[in-house]
């Protein structure tokens, strides 16, 4: 390996550096906040070095990873996401009484997983990647199962997660194998001039199949979404606030790369059914969400509907026109970035109102039954989060709706634009409800704590909501940027 | 090279191997037996590298497998350690007992 490698591999190294110093720390003496300081440091000093790297072109690192503009986006983009998911955790672990220090290493574990996925360009990088981040993941929803406040959800939850993600990941392997079987290569870009071209025999088509089906199970594209209401509900909120960001985020960067780079759009019958994918997505998502009165079940439904719109940029990359294709990609981007934000949000403030010493989690309609009138600041923030949600105009939300809206135009998708309206009609009569109930007078006794909001979660939140406004009204420096970053993909 | 009709039959075998696997995940209410069904269907697609790499003549097929032992060691760590919670929770290791969430 050669010294540019290593500086170009220098922030994974230093992602990896977080979980073994904490694990050699906790083993002799236990501090969550010197645990929480170090993790922060470790992901500011990687998006740093990631940041700075920004404009050096292309560098494959190792046959496994590549580090080029796009990979360095998203990296970055993990980075700050789970360093506001880490900040806005703190307090919600500090009142727990369970083990503190194992959640820092755990995420850093993921983010490794995540960083590495959207770095791969072979399979052995992009599934030791997903994998990384899935174990983590599955441990982290776990082992908050010990102590007074365990709740018997979290042990259902997962449980359930833990073994349809084994499964997942089994069908993503044997469809690697098969391709791999039909072709004798692993990397993305040596399938390119393979892949549905010469008459692709049906190893690499169930191939290829199987490995669409794995990673549905990890977006959680409906008919694979049965787990994600119940995981969400489960998993204790600072958890379901990563798992839905970052392990949706990551896994979609490299679905894109992977079927760009493989030329995977090709295979005709793979896209017809993604289309129907993305349909149902839409719906079941939308139609399933209406009916919850659960906040986190709820947003896990809506979820699912913003990965179905998702597929309508991304099924609108198939098409043959170049300047269709690009518009469609940067759309996708575009939306990955507007959904972390709104998510983290709604999460985020889940995650503040939640009192673990009484071992339930503001997730009922009745903790934010008059919201506006006791916390206004936390109040505002989520009904912007959850307007963005909806699609309202000058938020994210929207002009990412509208990005993704102009890219199926663009490739003429009807159907799927078609969904798209009557889905996001759909949403916002379940995002409105809960603004309306915010808006209701208080009842007399609030089933909030009447706590502080900690100064990180303040500070957290108040950027977020920011962001959410500034790029709504002044979108074009992250259209730039965007742009930028996935014109490498081709 | 080795004979192209050999190949069928391994993946064949290999993919008997992984249905009976998803057969066993759905239907083994034992986390136990769900965890070895995981592990078979993890296997044959260890099984199914093994093949495709001896096929084309190279190591990556065995490369790969070792990363899907690692793998499923790794997982089975973490899924032993829900078990047991499971076990001190409902002194049961069936995943019936699991029923408040409604999927």
């Amino acid at each position: 390996m050669t010294m540019t490698e290593l500086h170009a591999l220098l922030p994974i190294i230093v992602i990896a550096g977080i979980s073994v110093v904490l694990m050699v720390m906790t083993a002799f003496f236990r501090h969550q906040r010197l645990a929480s300081l170090i993790t922060y440091g470790g992901f500011i000093a990687a998006a740093v070095l990631v940041a700075g790297q920004t404009g050096s072109g292309p560098q494959q690192a190792t046959p496994l990873l590549i580090m080029d503009e796009y990979s360095r986006f998203f990296s970055l983009v993990i980075l700050v996401t789970s360093l506001a998911a880490t900040m806005l955790a703190y307090d919600y672990l500090r009142r727990s009484d369970v083990f503190k220090e194992e959640y820092y290493i755990l995420l850093s574990l993921a983010v490794l997983g995540a960083v590495v996925l959207v770095s791969s360009n072979h399979f052995a990088a992009f599934f030791i990647g997903i994998e990384l981040m899935s174990v983590s993941l599955f441990a982290m929803v776990g082992y908050m199962v010990q102590g007074r406040t365990r709740r018997a959800v979290t042990l259902e939850a997962s449980v359930k997660y833990m073994i349809l993600s084994g499964v997942s990941s089994s069908f993503l392997l044997f469809g690697i194998a098969l391709v791999y079987a039909d072709f004798g290569v692993l990397s993305f870009s040596g399938l390119h001039s393979l892949l549905g071209l010469h008459s692709t025999s049906s190893y690499s088509q169930i191939g290829a199949a199987m490995i669409v089906v794995g990673l549905a199970f990890k977006l959680s594209w409906v008919p694979f979404h049965m787990w994600t209401p119940d995981v969400y509900e489960g998993a204790p909120v600072p958890v379901t606030a990563f798992l839905a960001t970052v392990s949706k985020v990551s896994v979609f960067a490299i679905i894109v790369r992977f079927f760009i780079e493989s030329g995977a759009f090709r295979l005709e019958a793979l896209v017809q059914a993604l289309v129907w994918i993305a349909v149902l997505s839409m719906l079941v998502g939308n139609g399933l969400a209406l009916l919850q009165q659960n906040i986190k079940r709820l947003l896990a439904y809506s979820s699912i509907a913003h990965l179905g719109y998702l597929m309508v940029a991304f099924i609108a990359i198939a098409g043959s026109n170049l300047a269709n294709t690009n518009l469609a990609v940067e759309a996708t981007a575009f939306y990955l970035v507007a959904y972390i934000v709104m998510s983290l949000i709604a999460f985020g403030i889940i995650t503040t109102l939640s009192s673990p010493e009484r071992a339930e989690e503001a997730e009922t309609l009745a903790h934010f039954r008059g919201l506006f009138w006791q916390k206004p600041g936390l109040a505002t923030a989520m009904g912007l989060a959850l307007l963005s949600l909806a699609g309202i105009p000058l938020t994210i939300g929207f002009v990412g709706k509208f990005y993704v809206f102009a890219a199926g135009v663009a490739g003429q998708l009807w159907l799927l634009v078609g969904v798209l309206i009557v889905g996001s009609a759909l949403g916002l009569y379940y995002y409105l409800r809960l603004i309306m109930e915010m808006c209701k007078a208080p009842d007399t006794e609030p089933a909030i704590s009447r706590e502080e909001t900690p100064l990180e979660n303040r500070v957290v939140l108040s950027a977020l909501g920011l962001v959410l406004l500034v790029i709504g009204i002044f979108p074009n420096g992250l259209i730039t940027t965007v742009h930028a970053a996935v014109a490498v993909l081709r | 090279m080795v004979d192209v009709a050999l190949i069928d039959h391994v993946f064949i075998l290999a993919a008997i191997l992984f249905c009976l696997g998803l057969v066993g995940v759905l239907v083994r209410r034992n986390i136990i037996f769900m965890l070895i069904s995981m592990e078979i269907m993890l296997n044959a697609a260890g099984l199914a590298f093994i093949a495709a790499g001896s096929a084309w003549g190279q190591p990556d097929g065995q490369v790969m497998f070792l990363a899907v032992v690692t793998l499923g060691a790794a997982e089975v760590a973490v899924a032993l350690g829900l078990t047991l919670l499971l076990f001190r929770r409902y002194q049961s290791v069936d995943v019936d007992n699991l029923k408040e969430l409604r999927g």
